[in-house]
């Protein structure tokens, strides 16, 4: 229910009609009399369209963050279940910390360190890079995302690691698999269903995500797809178009769920076996 | 035929408008009145006198006891001028905050928003709050101070007789730039060519405001007409922008006035009042001397206004922060945090800049009666053509 209402609303207004004077979204709630043109439309141009190119930066965006949060977050993970010992805590609470203070006011801090006169940017031309970070650049808008979304790949991926049987590791060692070997065999294969559950997790939201190209970019070269769905919904007189964003967006995202569920319930198989 | 289908008949799109329509109406021009039942959208060239369903209050009421609920733009009224008037009327003033007047008007239909004054409402607005019956008539008598508002004003197109409304801001669109770094000449040969020029990459910002923007691309094309609904036209200021977008990477936001006084825009296309309230951003140190504006010879002039509720728990309040902010101080004060400029008679350029208040660097940003006549307006524009504007903006944004 908790989605199938939501849901259901969302497309009464994307194949409802607009108040031609007030311009506001009038939801057809009988699917009977649902009107698709609108609809067409922005699929059309999602494949064609002005909206084709902000779609696939937007999956280039998100599949670069995922990458790099991988990078970072899995040795953190892998670091707090094997060495950390009795700091395990304290390093899991000084990760989560900063992440108790709002989003915005996180991103807020970050334009401000990245502005030309901004601590990290000085802190950087010591190394001889000077970079305009907030210049409209993408690798400005994919750190953000990495470093907003980061926290919510670490701590599934720490849960389903420190759940490891790692005298199967020890194990393989034992068997003449070296040190790259085990981790490839047998550590990566056992924690894929926390690698897609964290990949998952941190992957839907940055999808629908706005508001860091909006704090740290405002340039239409990062343009992301919630940054139109921002606009048609809350700035412009087609909130249809915004409806049908947010369920093309939700359809590309229940893919991404199926994909999910079909392979933890592979894993759940397996693990029975 | 159902009441949306009679009004949506009733939309209009014009062209070609100037702002000095109302200039004619307030001298006691001709002028053709469109009253229409449920909807009323006023131009330049055609006035309108709105229609009434409500009396106005009657003379002589007490104030009321207790808060005033404003709704209001964000930082667009000064703290301290509000201070004032709830020490002087011995009230409480509460602030909710809109950011888009569609927004907000959507909210004032289904009762989310349910304040006793409207601050900077535009004439857009107007249409579609008089059309859904939300606010109530203005008993002057309360507005002492309306003999300030600029003269022109006083009796506007979109409100013959100032029946709902008191104008409270005048602004024009054109560019903010960085004395600085920038030549003051160079607009005097290039004009709006210079948003294009690729050595600001990076450097520039346009607003995010589709109407606002893209008139100004078809302005630079010649054209001087801020609702067109000839296709070729917006199709061609489309890809203008689009051109522009390629040439200089820029910012599409309304933040030119914290922007440009840090350092980090040279250029932007902007709302004149952002410089005003851009001399409050300066860093210590800096001369408010860095920064300048263009105004256009054709550009969009425009003024929003303050309004009453139908529905005011306390409309006597309302019309006392009416009447406290035209009165020359007050605004003046108000302005102080603001940045933007009152539409009061009294407030003058001359005086702005003998001041100090305004730097002689931004006296092109200050919009005179002269120059709000010859400024274009905008209005509703009919659906199938605002799908074309915003399909060209779109494809400006997306990237």
């Amino acid at each position: 229910m908790l989605f199938a209402v939501p849901f259901y609303a969302v497309a009464c207004v994307a194949f409802g009609t607009i108040d031609p004077i007030f311009r506001d979204a009038v939801p057809q709630w009988n699917p009977l009399a649902w009107d698709f043109t609108q609809a067409q439309q922005v699929f059309a141009s999602l494949a064609t369209g002005p909206l084709q190119g902000v779609a696939v930066r937007t999956i280039i965006y998100v599949l670069c963050a995922m990458i790099l949060c991988f990078i970072i977050g899995f040795p953190i993970a892998y670091f707090l279940v094997r060495h950390a010992g009795k700091r395990k805590l304290l390093l899991l609470v000084l990760i989560i910390v900063p992440f108790w203070v709002n989003y915005l006011m996180r991103m807020l801090a970050w334009v401000n360190l990245l502005s030309n006169d901004g601590l990290f940017t000085r802190f950087m031309r010591i190394f001889g890079i000077n970079y305009n970070w907030l210049d409209g650049s993408p690798i400005t808008v994919i750190l953000g995302l990495v470093y907003g979304y980061i926290p919510f790949l670490i701590l599934p991926l720490y849960a389903t690691l420190e759940r490891l049987d790692w005298r199967l590791i020890d194990a393989a060692r034992d068997l003449g698999a070296n040190s790259r070997q085990a981790f490839r065999l047998v550590t990566i294969p056992m924690s894929k269903a926390g690698l897609v559950a964290a990949g998952i997790l941190i992957a839907l939201p940055m999808f629908g995500d706005y508001y860091t190209n909006d704090l740290l970019s405002r340039s239409p070269s990062t343009e992301m797809i919630g940054n139109q769905i921002d606009f048609f919904l809350n700035a412009s007189t087609q909130p249809q178009t915004g409806a049908v964003l947010v369920i093309a967006l939700s359809l590309f995202l229940l893919l991404l769920m199926s994909f999910y569920l079909r392979s933890t319930r592979q894993q759940s198989r397996q693990t029975t076996r | 035929m159902q009441r949306r289908d009679f009004l949506r008949n009733l939309v209009i799109t014009t062209g070609g408008i100037t702002v000095g329509g109302s200039l004619l109406a307030a001298c006691g021009g001709t002028s053709s009145n469109t009253t229409v039942d449920g909807l009323a959208i006023g131009t330049p060239e055609n006035p309108i006198k709105l229609p009434v369903t409500t009396e106005a209050i009657a003379d002589g009421l007490a104030s009321e006891s207790g808060t005033l609920e404003i709704l209001n733009w964000a930082d667009y009224a000064n703290p301290e001028s509000i201070a004032i008037f709830e020490k002087q009327f011995g009230c409480k003033v509460s602030t909710s905050i809109y950011d888009t007047e569609e927004a907000a008007i959507a909210k004032l239909r289904n009762g989310t928003f349910k304040p006793d004054l409207i601050l900077g409402m535009t004439d857009t607005g107007l249409a579609k709050l008089v059309a859904a019956d939300l606010l109530q008539p203005l008993n002057k008598s309360y507005i002492t101070n309306f003999g300030n508002v600029i003269k022109g004003l006083q009796n506007p197109y979109y409100d013959l007789g100032s029946q709902y409304t008191v104008p409270y801001f005048i602004y024009g669109n054109g560019i903010g730039y960085r004395t600085d770094r920038i030549d003051k000449n160079a607009f005097a040969k290039n004009g709006y060519d210079m948003l294009w020029d690729a050595q600001y990459n990076g450097k520039l910002g346009v607003l995010d405001a589709y109407r606002d923007t893209l008139a100004m691309a078809m302005f630079r094309a010649g054209v001087k007409d801020a609702n067109t609904s000839d296709a070729a036209i917006i199709t061609k200021a489309g890809e203008d922008l689009i051109s522009l977008r390629e040439a200089t990477n820029p910012k599409v936001d309304i933040l030119a006035y914290t922007e440009m006084p840090a350092g980090n825009r040279d250029i932007n296309f902007t709302w004149s009042g952002d410089l005003f309230t851009a001399l409050q951003y300066l860093p210590e140190g800096v001369s408010p001397d860095v920064l300048g504006f263009w105004y256009p010879e054709t550009t969009v002039a425009k003024n929003d206004f303050m309004c009453i509720t139908k529905n005011a728990k306390s409309p006597v309040l309302a019309h006392q922060l009416i009447n406290f902010l035209s009165d020359t101080d007050n605004a003046m004060l108000n302005r102080e945090y603001v940045g933007y400029q009152p539409a009061l008679e009294s407030i003058t350029v001359d005086l702005l800049i003998s001041t100090g208040t305004i730097p002689e660097s931004l006296i092109d940003a200050l919009v005179t009666p002269e120059k709000y006549e010859s400024g274009l307006a905008q209005v509703l524009l009919e659906p199938a053509v605002d799908a074309l504007w915003l399909e060209q903006w779109t494809a400006f944004t997306a990237g």
